[in-house]
This record gives C-alpha cells, sequence and structure tokens, in this order.
C-alpha cells in the first residue's frame, strides 16, 4: 500500500468520523455551545455542515466544555 | 450582526451584489465557451470548462484580493467588501467545477484512485518544465474549501476570531499556489504567452495594491503625539471632526476611533469585533457607531452592541480643553461605560 493510499484512507476515516459527529451534534450539540443557534433556520443548520464534518475535533471540544459547565454551574460563576 | 443565525442575512445591497456576481459568471462562462467554438472547435467540452472556470476564477480571485487595499486606498470601494465573502464562495464553486472536471479528465480514467493518480502519475519535481502543477492547484482548493465552508459568522465566533483570521489569511498562499499553478500548466500546455502576461499583470497590480495601502497604514500609525499631560495625550482640534463621524489615532499600538456625535465626543477601540473592520472610518447611524465593513455595530458610551447583540470593544477617557482634544490611551474593560466630552457651543464654533 503506497504512501498516498494511507494518507488518502486517513482523511477518509477523519471525514466519515466527522458525518457521523456531525449527525448527533446537528441534533444535541449545536445550540449547546453557541445561542446564537436558537431560533436559526434550516438554511444555517445546512450551510454549516461541511464546516462540521471537517472542524468536528474542535466543536467536540467545545461541546464537551459546554456540557461540563452546565454540570458544574458554580465553576461558571467562579 | 444577528441575535440568532440565518443561512444568508439577505438584503436589497446583497441581492444585487450576488446577480451581479452570477450575471458576469454566466456572460464570462458563455462568450469563452462561444469563442473557442468559433475560434477552437475541435476542443472538446470538457477542456472548454476546465479553461474557462480557470480563467474566470482567475479574474475573480484577483479582484477578490484587490477590494480589501483598495478599501483602504479609497472608500468609494467599500461597497465591494460589504458582501466579499459571497465574491469568495462564488469563486471556491468555479475553481470546484475547474478541479472537478480536471480530475475526472485527466486522472479518473485509469484503474489508479484519481486522487493517488494526481500526486504518483508525475513526480518529476525537480523539474521546470515538467513540474506535476495540478498538485499545487489541488492545495489551493483545499485551502478555498476551508475558507468557504468557515465563510459563516458562526465559524468566527466558534473557531474564534484569530483562528478565523488566520485561516483566511492563508488565501495569499493559495494565491502563490495558483499563480504557480497557472505559470507551469500554461509552460507545458501552451504556446501563447497571453496566459503568462494576463498573469503577471495581475500579480504586479494586486503587489502594488497591497504596498501602497500598507505604506498609508503604516504613515497613519507613525504619527507622533508630542503634548502629553496627567496620561492625556492632545491629538487633534475638535473641528477636524465631523459630526457623526471618527477620526482614528495610534497611541501605544492601539488604535482608536474618537467619535463626534450628539453634542460629545466618545472614543472606542478602532477594531470591530467581528472581522477587525476599521470603527473609526465608519459613521453614526441611529445613535450606533456603524462599522463600514459589515454594518455591526456599537454604542458610542459604552462600545457596547445594542441589544440583543452582545459584543463589546473598549473604551477610553476623551476631554476637550478649548478646542483641544486629549486622549487617554488607557483601555477601560470592552463595553464599560464612559461620559464622553460635552462639546459647548464655544467648542463647536
Amino acid at each position: 500500500m503506497s504512501t498516498m493510499t494511507v494518507i488518502l484512507a486517513a482523511i477518509s476515516l477523519y471525514l466519515v468520523a466527522g458525518i457521523i459527529f456531525t449527525i448527533i451534534f446537528q441534533l444535541k450539540g449545536l445550540s449547546k455551545i453557541d445561542e446564537g443557534v436558537n431560533g436559526s433556520g434550516w438554511g444555517f443548520r445546512i450551510i454549516i455542515i461541511p464546516g462540521c464534518i471537517v472542524f468536528w475535533t474542535g466543536l467536540l471540544r467545545k461541546w464537551i466544555k459546554a456540557n461540563k459547565e452546565i454540570i458544574d454551574p458554580a465553576k461558571e460563576h467562579a | 450582526m444577528g441575535a440568532s443565525y440565518l443561512a444568508v442575512g439577505w438584503n436589497r445591497q446583497k441581492k444585487i451584489y450576488d446577480w451581479l456576481i452570477f450575471a458576469f459568471c454566466v456572460l464570462y462562462l458563455a462568450t469563452f465557451v462561444v469563442l473557442t467554438a468559433i475560434f477552437n472547435p475541435d476542443y472538446t467540452f470538457e477542456t472548454v470548462l476546465i479553461r474557462a472556470t480557470s480563467t474566470l476564477a482567475v479574474i475573480i480571485l484577483h479582484v477578490t484580493l484587490s477590494i480589501g487595499p483598495l478599501t483602504r486606498i479609497n472608500k468609494k470601494f467599500l461597497p465591494l467588501l460589504y458582501n466579499r465573502r459571497h465574491l469568495g464562495v462564488s469563486m471556491f464553486c468555479i475553481i470546484l467545477v475547474h478541479g472537478s472536471f480536471s480530475i475526472l479528465q485527466f486522472h479518473s480514467l485509469g484503474n489508479v484512485n484519481p486522487f493517488v493518480s494526481l500526486f504518483t502519475s508525475n513526480t518529476h519535481f525537480g523539474s521546470l518544465a515538467d513540474f506535476p502543477f495540478q498538485a499545487l492547484g489541488f492545495f489551493a482548493l483545499i485551502i478555498f474549501f476551508l475558507m468557504a465552508i468557515t465563510s459563516h459568522d458562526f465559524w468566527l465566533h466558534n473557531l474564534s476570531p484569530k483562528v478565523w483570521k488566520t485561516l483566511h489569511m492563508f488565501v495569499y498562499l493559495a494565491y502563490f499556489l495558483v499563480v504557480m499553478h497557472v505559470m507551469l500548466g500554461v509552460i507545458q500546455y501552451e504556446t501563447n504567452p497571453v496566459f503568462i502576461i494576463i498573469m503577471l499583470i495581475g500579480a504586479f497590480t494586486l503587489i502594488a495594491l497591497h504596498l501602497i495601502a500598507g505604506t498609508r497604514e503604516v504613515n497613519k500609525d507613525d504619527v507622533i503625539y508630542k503634548l502629553k499631560q496627567d496620561g492625556y495625550v492632545l491629538v487633534c482640534d475638535v473641528k477636524d471632526i465631523e459630526e457623526d463621524r471618527a477620526k482614528m489615532f495610534c497611541l501605544d499600538t492601539e488604535r482608536i476611533a474618537v467619535y463626534k456625535t450628539g453634542g460629545k465626543l466618545f472614543a472606542v477601540n478602532n477594531v470591530c469585533k467581528h472581522q477587525n473592520g476599521p470603527l473609526g472610518e465608519g459613521k453614526v447611524i441611529d445613535g450606533c457607531i456603524t462599522c463600514p465593513w459589515h454594518g455591526y455595530q456599537y454604542l458610542p458610551q459604552n462600545g457596547q452592541s445594542p441589544p440583543p447583540f452582545k459584543e463589546k470593544v473598549s473604551t477610553y477617557d476623551v476631554k476637550l480643553e478649548g478646542t483641544h482634544v486629549w486622549l487617554n490611551p488607557k483601555a477601560y474593560a470592552e463595553g464599560t461605560e464612559r461620559p464622553g466630552a460635552v462639546i459647548s457651543v464655544v467648542n463647536a464654533e
């Protein structure tokens, strides 16, 4: 297997993980990381899908952080 | 600027802007196809499309990159800046057509994965005449792709303005890759020098515009204000500032906009929270300082965006002695209310 094939396979895996993440994130996480999402339409949700697939690791980090702040509200006001 | 996100915040100006982009693209592509059919009737449809989209994308790329320095040189170009991201996304769509058809035509007819073929079919990296220029175009396409998918304000907020701006500054690397992609490709496939000449004129024009605009910015920042007292710096005369407009001053490497509105002077940080637009080049609309780039607004007395918006910029103390405007470069926390300096009738005359 050539180096290029391995790199392409790794990128494909990353993007497949991004697609799976994006489906869950759009349903459950999006409104938790940014309150500007509340009241936004489907057009907005569709337009950010490619970005969610590519930058899913950063969004996951923000989502985890947002969940921790909800669990520990004292920390939020510290 | 919005409390909740919209896919596109349409308004009349944006619609006109987008229709003009669309009409130009259609007209250009149609003209290119017709002229090719007349002068080179043996070309295949794919070849015509690849060439038409490549030249159109190069033109739009030059226009897009010229808008920034042009607005620094002359404010009349500001309407072009307002919706520049749509121009960029349109360019990406055109480049995507070019890239897709190029990969289809040159790399998808064998039994090797087209993307593997793109990087392995030609490995003459040491040869100028045979350099694998397509790979350069591919990397430029990836940069334009990342820019296009993060063009919505959601990404500005969630990647952070610093990361977002850095990512979008890669457009200059992409431009370099495009220049090399075109030049090396033309060397291999073209005998007509017109492509190289057009590309060189475009590159020199862009470099010249950036140099002129950059020099002006540096000159603005290099003004030395000598008179100082109690932390305040004498910056100008009150008559130098137009009503509902501002003058920008660079003190201690900080750019500060001093606005004159409603019989008072207010000072706020010059950098808009949205895309670092120059607030000092905007004007007061409906009682709010309005960024000339995308219309983000801030109240002059506290640097806060009017509710329900949440952007904030730093504020500063400003005072008047006679007609002299004194500015304190010590920044207050973003959104801090300041009283401003009252302009008496005597000052204003």
